[in-house]
């Protein structure tokens, strides 16, 4: 890896819940406020702060960043936001770790919030403008369609069915009971439910889609001589990578994300990993909806195209599988404020490798971990890869 | 014509109209839940305070933005200040001339380390000067709503 070795050496969350009262300003700082209480660092030990938050329509500040700037700690300090829509929040660590690599900020303060409750009729409203103003708006379409017509794609590229895919959603549901900032844990989630919910846009069924939620979270990153003296367990970032397909959306292969394995190859290839299914651990892949796990895991490389559905059902994924998979929850559990689910998958990542993550822990004391996001015109991926 | 050739008339190329139909609907949080609701029922402006930074926060927050520890110091102060600055505005976001212009100010309030947008009334604009005396004039107890419209105007004082 390139420049100085760079530590994520505290994390923090609000809840994630489906009407915050508080402002965005307000769920930043508590999210960056706990982060520098867990590493008992103050706001004056940050040298720059990253924000990462996605369309100003969630929250309906235009310009949200500079609206949240003194939320994020950003008053009177370098501050920059990075968009890259869904894959926004593990960007803003990506962001926040070539501003320490290149050695230009010893720490930085990374905070990703969204409040999409204030959205109103609902946040979908603010997506009908992605399309094409002149080839696909007039059509009416809305942002489910995409996610339909890819997972009718995936599912008939390989043979899988419905019941393939619920697998995905149960165990996020499941394992997000015992995540303390989660909105949607169900221990007692069946196949049969989310078979059962209601069809939006064939083949995506409600529970196969992840809520509508607002929260806040936030990560401090140190470079290598702050992260030894402010803790014994730092845990290194080893690897970032991020890559973008066509923004046609038409002219992509829909039933697998080559965006996402280039975004792995470029962080794989920077962490020295050849072998992903040995060296990888646990892996927090982006899972707004159920398939999206699936997709992203054979992007990852982590399974062959096609084969995650059969390493879902044969157990592989959950908890203490061979290979946990969204040990938080993901966004279909914990709950999805777009650029702040993101970073919560980071953070997972630093819970999980720190032996911190309590009723979520995985077993066998695992040593390097991957965090996944994707978004844009659904052609972004964004990694992180860290170790300890 | 080529793609560089300017549109002389609106019509002159294919169109159509398209809108993001999305609404807003905020909350005041959790500072500014409290200050509101106080305006509200006892016509009376807090504000928080952070003992450490000696900064007088109005409108108040829930955090300092200096030291970023939580304020739990709430403090009344009085509903009067000083012009800051001030414009006068002539026209509405149509262009339209306004019937009778409207003069916009930064109200420092007294006693704080910051104060509110809002506009003067009962004074003309000529008369208007930096530094003037102003005080809130609030709307009847029955009429307020937990807003910062529940200020009608500052006026001389």
């Amino acid at each position: 890896m390139t420049g100085d070795r760079v530590a994520v050496v505290g994390a923090g969350m609000t809840k994630f819940v489906r009407r915050a009262q508080e402002t965005p300003k307000e769920l930043s700082w508590e999210a960056a406020h706990l982060a520098l209480q867990s590493c008992e660092m103050t706001i004056d030990d940050v040298d720059a702060v990253v924000i990462g938050t996605a369309p100003d329509a969630f929250d309906g500040v235009h310009m949200k960043s500079e609206y949240l700037s003194d939320g994020c700690g950003g008053w009177g300090k370098p501050l920059i936001r990075g968009y890259v829509g869904g894959g926004t929040g593990v960007f803003a660590a990506i962001q926040g770790w070539y501003h320490v690599a290149s050695g230009l900020f010893d720490t930085v303060l990374v905070v990703c919030e969204e409040k999409m409750s204030s959205c109103q009729p609902h946040p979908q409203a603010a997506f009908l403008t992605i399309f094409d103003h002149t080839t696909e708006r007039p059509l009416k379409p809305n942002l489910l369609w995409i996610f339909a017509l890819e997972m009718n794609a995936y599912m008939n590229r390989y043979g899988l069915s419905k019941r393939d895919i619920a697998t995905v959603s149960v165990k996020n549901k499941r394992n997000a009971a015992d995540h303390p900032a989660a909105l949607l844990g169900d221990p007692d989630i069946t196949v049969e439910d989310v078979l059962n919910s209601p069809v939006l846009a064939w083949p995506v069924q409600r529970l196969d889609v992840s809520p509508v939620t607002d929260g806040a979270v936030a990560l401090v990153m140190s470079a290598n001589h702050v992260a030894r003296r402010v803790t014994d367990r730092p845990v290194w970032v080893e690897g970032v990578g991020w890559n973008l397909d066509t923004a046609y959306w038409t002219n992509r292969d829909l039933s697998y994300p080559v965006y996402v394995e280039e975004a792995a190859r470029m962080a794989y290839d920077m962490a020295g990993i050849s072998e992903p299914r040995q060296q990888i651990h646990i892996a927090e892949p982006y899972d707004p909806f159920d398939y999206k796990e699936l997709h992203h895991l054979e992007g990852l490389m982590l399974f062959d195209r096609g084969e995650a559905p059969r390493a879902a059902a044969d157990g592989i994924t959950q908890r203490d599988g061979d290979l946990p998979v969204c040990p938080s929850g993901g966004l279909l559990g914990v709950g999805n404020p777009i650029a702040a689910a993101g970073l919560m998958k980071v953070a997972e990542i630093f819970w999980q490798l720190r032996g911190e993550a309590g009723a979520r822990q995985v077993p066998g004391n695992p040593k390097r971990g991957l965090a996944q996001a994707w978004g844009d015109l659904m052609q972004v991926g964004t990694v992180v890869v860290m170790g300890v | 014509m080529s793609l560089l050739h300017r549109i002389e008339r609106a019509d002159d190329a294919l169109n159509w109209h398209g809108d993001m139909p999305t609404k807003g609907r905020y909350t005041a949080g959790i500072a500014g839940e409290r200050f509101f609701r106080e305006i509200k029922e006892r016509g009376q402006f807090l504000a928080t305070v952070c003992l450490d930074c000696d900064i007088t926060y109005m409108p108040p927050r829930l955090y300092c933005e200096e030291c970023f520890s939580q304020l739990e110091e709430w403090a009344e102060v009085g509903s009067w200040g000083h012009v800051h600055t001030f414009t006068v505005v002539h026209r509405d976001l149509d262009n339209e001339p306004l019937s009778e212009p409207r003069i916009l100010a930064f109200v420092t309030l007294d006693d704080t380390d910051g104060g509110l947008v809002h506009y003067l009334a009962e004074i003309e604009p000529e008369d208007v000067y930096l530094g003037m005396r102003v005080e809130a004039v609030l709307k009847a107890e029955d009429e307020r709503q937990g807003s910062i419209t529940d200020i009608e105007y500052f006026r001389p004082m």
